[in-house]
């Protein structure tokens, strides 16, 4: 036959590859005859195109061989023997199943649902297009008592850097959501309702990628008189997003009341933007009403750059550090850079350098999620290999016909595989069930779907899952000799079991750990919700003084004091949450011209020290009963002590070239987290202020609020009446912690109910294997304390073990993480010993339960078999 | 209904090996086919019901003699099996009944 009467090589391999072997020889024949008898009918070329098309009709269910294969010995038959000997195995030895099945499903859940929580939280202002070129440029304040950091900028900064340096492309100047107060009114028509406000420059939309609807970005905020409003405020406002540019709002907040013309419309800032704005304003329009804020020398906008796309931040960051030098003498102040998206997760600084945040409880979290796993990877372990007695004569049987090394440890890693892969199913459905609880727990909007994300975590998750639990067991096993498994002799180190006590002292050291951290944590954030911050937070409300309010607040104020159930009120221009104003502008007899001191500025309205119950060292406070609008000031003994004054009240200093008297002076209390020490601070006198706060009487609370809400509406009929609590926003100060807190506790009750799974289904084997032996014993005298006290020494000493490596590690972890606080409390010995004893009654427990019922059992039962 | 269900095209394979008899093999059944029905009949159809129909218990078949033509292969002979021929026959009176239950004037003749 010549060359080329052959068919297509590649289609008959292929149709030699899927045919079922029984009809391979006829219906090759048939294919070749008929290539054959085309080819000389017509021509090669399209016998061979024949054959190919005959070859791919061939390929349909009836011809192709079935899976499960004819020959026998493929892997498909070795696949289907362990799935078979797998599911044997199980229905056995059911107690092991069932907690295999519960430790590494409750693991894989809990690893998915913090793997869900972790990826939120990573993807936070991920969005932005240029997220790799935007930073945010932040001031460090260095000062005697240490270097304070902070956001606020000059307001010329932003120009003044896109012009000078040439590594940065692009500035925005930003008043940002939440200055003074968290929102303004706005209103179309007659009715106002809440929005949140940001003053910008005019680059603010090119270096921020919120999507512009209508306008553009060069001039959406280019005038005083225009405002761009967000696609959900539109459809609030218009029932419409469309054909609004042109339109008229007006505004209420404050001194930047007035009516504005809508610019543009923005896209809505997706949930994952750390900023959530409706209405953007020109910078300017915040400048008129605070020009003092045009000058070097005070900061309080916050400045955002772009760099260019090959800029090196490193570089950029040397050139900045001292930009402001140039601009003012003797500057104080130096400059870095953080990258805008990288803030939500570290926003804590030390030292004038990130010092961490979120990124913290995220990692606290990931590590947790990760031991829980490894933690149901140890039973798997255990109970696998303690169970290889009864499993002897199977390896030796499988060795002695020939079975290499190899194929049994596939053999035991397909028994991990299929064990995980059933404990996934289980765990997506806790999944499913479990995410609507933790997302109110977390306060997120989690939802579960089969993005890339989740699909990567499932399969690397569940991959490592059954290697780790398998691969131990694989070796080990596959290991045993197989004459001497035959013959029922028992390797020296399986009876003896070392690397399984390590195991389980590695599991209960885990178990220990999380719970003194628990202990901890929770400890801490009790101590913060109930520490003394000096002033009492109780039953204190505010609501911010818009409109008419804003105008006649000591009128306001005066008819609020009369309604049965107000305590009292006064006026503030601040929250004391970690919002306030600072100065170096003061200064006294004898002060270093050198040092710059800088002090806290509170401005605050008459009793405001009476109404938050702030305990006064000396002195007095304002009162109406003296001349106290002008001259007078009061500060906190943490200032009285930098400046170094005795007797300070009747003694003068001066505040921005004024002469002022000093009338008295507070006990120290907090303005901010108790991650941060009390700062020298002053009370100024002032008459407007922008919240009006008052402290009811419990009792009577709605009733009280309600007459305050008829009051205010009085003043402000067109506006919505909102008050918030201002133990609220010290709560939410903590919001992450807390969260943690109650995380970690669920975490790690799962990971102590896991281990002692594990623990539980180990004793139940150990104590039947030797039930023969507690037969002898019984019969020979040996009372129940005696045998119970043999069957669980051994595990008394594994936890004793745990406890002594655990504690150690324990106490340098916690310890760290309380060094962050400035206030915080103190390791004390019972939070070691208390989980310490924790762990070892549970594990007592668990292990009482099963001695003591073979301790008690009748000896006829057990040894009347032989 | 009968038990015994025939499809059109597995009917047309089974005849077609009655009529060849002897010879009834992949190839020339095809032929046969091809040349009095005048239709297409490609062979991963046919080969997925003759062996359909030697599973149900309709055909058996045996191997012939290796030749030099076929690359050597062995052809593979189908044969009527007597529950085969049972099913046939039952087939053609169902049809004949049909035929004979049809009333003259339908047809016009």
């Amino acid at each position: 036959m010549s060359k080329k009467h052959t068919p297509p090589k590649l289609f008959l391999d292929f149709f030699r590859w899927f045919c079922h072997r029984d009809y391979l020889e006829d219906l090759e024949g048939d294919l070749m005859e008929r290539f054959e008898r085309r080819a000389k009918e017509k021509n090669v070329r399209k016998a061979r195109r024949g054959f190919s098309k005959d070859v791919i009709q061939l390929f349909r269910p009836g011809i192709i061989k079935s899976l499960s294969g004819t020959q026998k010995l493929t892997t498909y038959d070795m696949l289907h023997h362990h799935a078979l000997l797998t599911l044997r195995n199980f229905k056995r030895y059911k107690n092991s199943f069932l907690i295999n099945l519960t430790g590494l499903s409750t693991g894989l859940a809990c690893f998915f649902l913090i793997s869900l929580y972790v990826h939120d939280e990573l993807i936070i202002d991920k969005f932005h297009e240029n997220d790799d070129q935007l930073y945010q440029v932040m001031n460090n304040l260095h000062q005697s008592a240490g270097i304070t950091t902070g956001s606020q900028t000059p307001a010329p900064l932003g120009k003044a850097l896109a012009e000078e340096i040439p590594e940065i492309k692009l500035s925005a100047s930003v008043i940002p959501v939440g200055f003074n107060n968290d929102y303004g009114l706005v209103s179309a028509g007659d009715n106002y309702i809440k929005a949140a406000e940001q003053y910008v420059t005019k680059d603010y939309f090119k270096l921020f990628s919120y999507k512009i609807l209508e306008g553009t970005s060069a001039d959406i905020v280019s005038r005083k008189e225009g405002v761009a409003i967000s696609e959900a405020l539109a459809i609030k406002l218009f029932n419409t997003s469309n054909g609004l540019v042109g339109k008229d709002l007006k505004w209420a907040k404050e001194d930047f009341s007035g009516e504005f013309v809508i610019t543009g419309i923005f896209e809505t800032p997706p949930k994952n933007s750390t900023v959530q704005f409706d209405l953007v304003f020109n910078l300017e329009l915040f400048l008129d009403q605070a020009p003092y804020l045009r000058k070097w020398w005070n900061s309080d906008p916050e400045t955002y750059v772009r760099l260019e796309n090959n800029a090196d931040p490193v570089y950029v960051n040397s050139k900045i550090e001292k930009f402001l030098h140039t601009k003012v003498r003797n500057s104080a102040s130096t400059l870095f850079l953080q990258r805008y998206s990288e803030r939500y997760l570290n926003s804590r600084y030390e030292n004038g350098q990130v010092a961490g945040g979120r990124s913290q409880y995220i990692r606290l979290l990931s590590v947790t999620a990760i031991l829980i796993l490894i933690i149901a990877c140890i039973n798997f372990i255990n109970l696998s290999t303690a169970k290889a007695s009864r499993r002897l004569k199977e390896i030796g049987i499988k060795k002695a016909i020939g079975a290499s090394r190899r194929m049994m440890m596939f053999q035991f890693l397909s028994e991990s595989f299929f064990m995980t892969l059933i404990a996934l199913i289980l765990a997506l459905t806790m999944v499913v069930i479990a995410l609507p609880h933790f997302n109110v727990i977390t306060g997120k909007e989690l939802i579960f779907q089969l993005d890339q994300w989740t699909v990567l975590t499932l399969s690397i998750a569940t991959f490592f899952t059954a290697l780790l639990s398998g691969i131990y067991p694989a070796f080990y096993l596959s290991g045993l000799n197989a004459i001497s498994t035959l013959k029922g002799i028992f390797p020296v180190q399986l009876s003896k079991g070392h690397s399984r006590k390590g195991l389980v002292v590695f599991q209960f050291s885990i178990s220990i750990m999380l719970i003194l951290s628990v202990i901890v944590v929770y400890q801490q954030i009790t101590y913060i919700q109930s520490k003394n911050l000096g002033y009492s937070r109780e039953n204190v409300l505010y609501i911010s003084n818009d409109g008419a309010l804003n105008e006649q607040q000591e009128s306001f104020r005066s008819r609020l004091k009369n309604i049965p159930g107000v305590v009292n009120t006064t006026s503030f221009y601040h929250d004391l949450v970690g919002d306030y104003g600072r100065t170096g502008g003061v200064s006294w007899k004898g002060k270093d011209p050198d040092v710059i001191m800088s002090f806290v500025n509170l401005e605050v309205g008459y009793d405001f020290v009476e109404t938050l119950s702030i305990e006064m060292a000396e002195g007095r406070s304002y009162s109406h009963d003296f001349q106290d609008q002008k001259g007078k000031i009061m500060f906190n003994e943490a200032a009285i002590d930098v400046m170094g004054m005795e007797d300070p009240v009747g003694k003068k200093i001066i505040l921005w070239g004024e002469e002022r008297e000093i009338i008295g002076v507070v006990r120290d209390f907090h303005l901010e987290s108790l991650y941060e020490t009390i700062k020298p601070c002053f009370l100024q006198l002032v008459p407007k202020a922008n919240k009006t706060l008052f402290k009811i009487q419990p009792e009577t609370k709605t009733s009280t609020i309600r007459q305050v809400q008829t009051l205010y509406q009085e003043f402000n009929p067109d506006f919505p009446f909102e008050y918030k609590y201002l133990e609220d926003d010290y709560r939410d100060l903590y919001a992450p912690e807390k969260q943690t807190e109650v995380l970690s506790r669920y975490f790690c009750g799962i990971a102590i109910i896991i281990s002692c799974l594990g623990l539980f289904g180990l004793v139940a084997f150990i104590t039947e294997k030797r039930l023969k032996e507690i037969g002898i014993r019984k019969i020979l005298g040996s009372g129940t304390t005696r045998i119970v006290y043999l069957l669980s020494s051994d595990f008394g000493k594994m936890v004793l073990i745990a406890i002594i490596i655990a504690l150690p590690v324990s106490y340098l972890l916690t310890k760290n993480w309380l060094d962050s606080f400035a206030y915080r409390i103190s390791l004390e010995w019972w939070f070691f010993a208390g989980s310490g004893l924790v762990a070892v009654l549970v594990a007592w427990g668990t292990v009482a339960v099963q001695t003591i019922k073979a301790a008690n059992i009748n000896p006829v039962e057990c040894l009347k078999d032989e | 209904m009968s038990k015994h269900h025939l499809g059109e095209f597995e009917e047309i394979v089974m005849l077609t090996v009655a009529v060849l008899h002897d010879e009834a093999y992949g190839i020339a059944i095809i032929d046969e086919m091809e040349q009095r029905l005048n239709r297409k009949v490609s062979i991963g159809a046919l080969q997925t019901v003759l062996r359909r129909l030697e599973k149900k218990g309709y055909l058996s078949s045996r191997f012939g003699e290796a030749t030099k033509v076929r690359g050597g292969k062995r052809k593979r002979y189908f044969t009527l099996t007597s529950y085969g021929k049972k099913v046939l026959a039952e087939v053609k009176e169902q049809r004949i009944g049909l035929w004979n239950a049809i009333p003259k004037f339908v047809l016009g003749e």
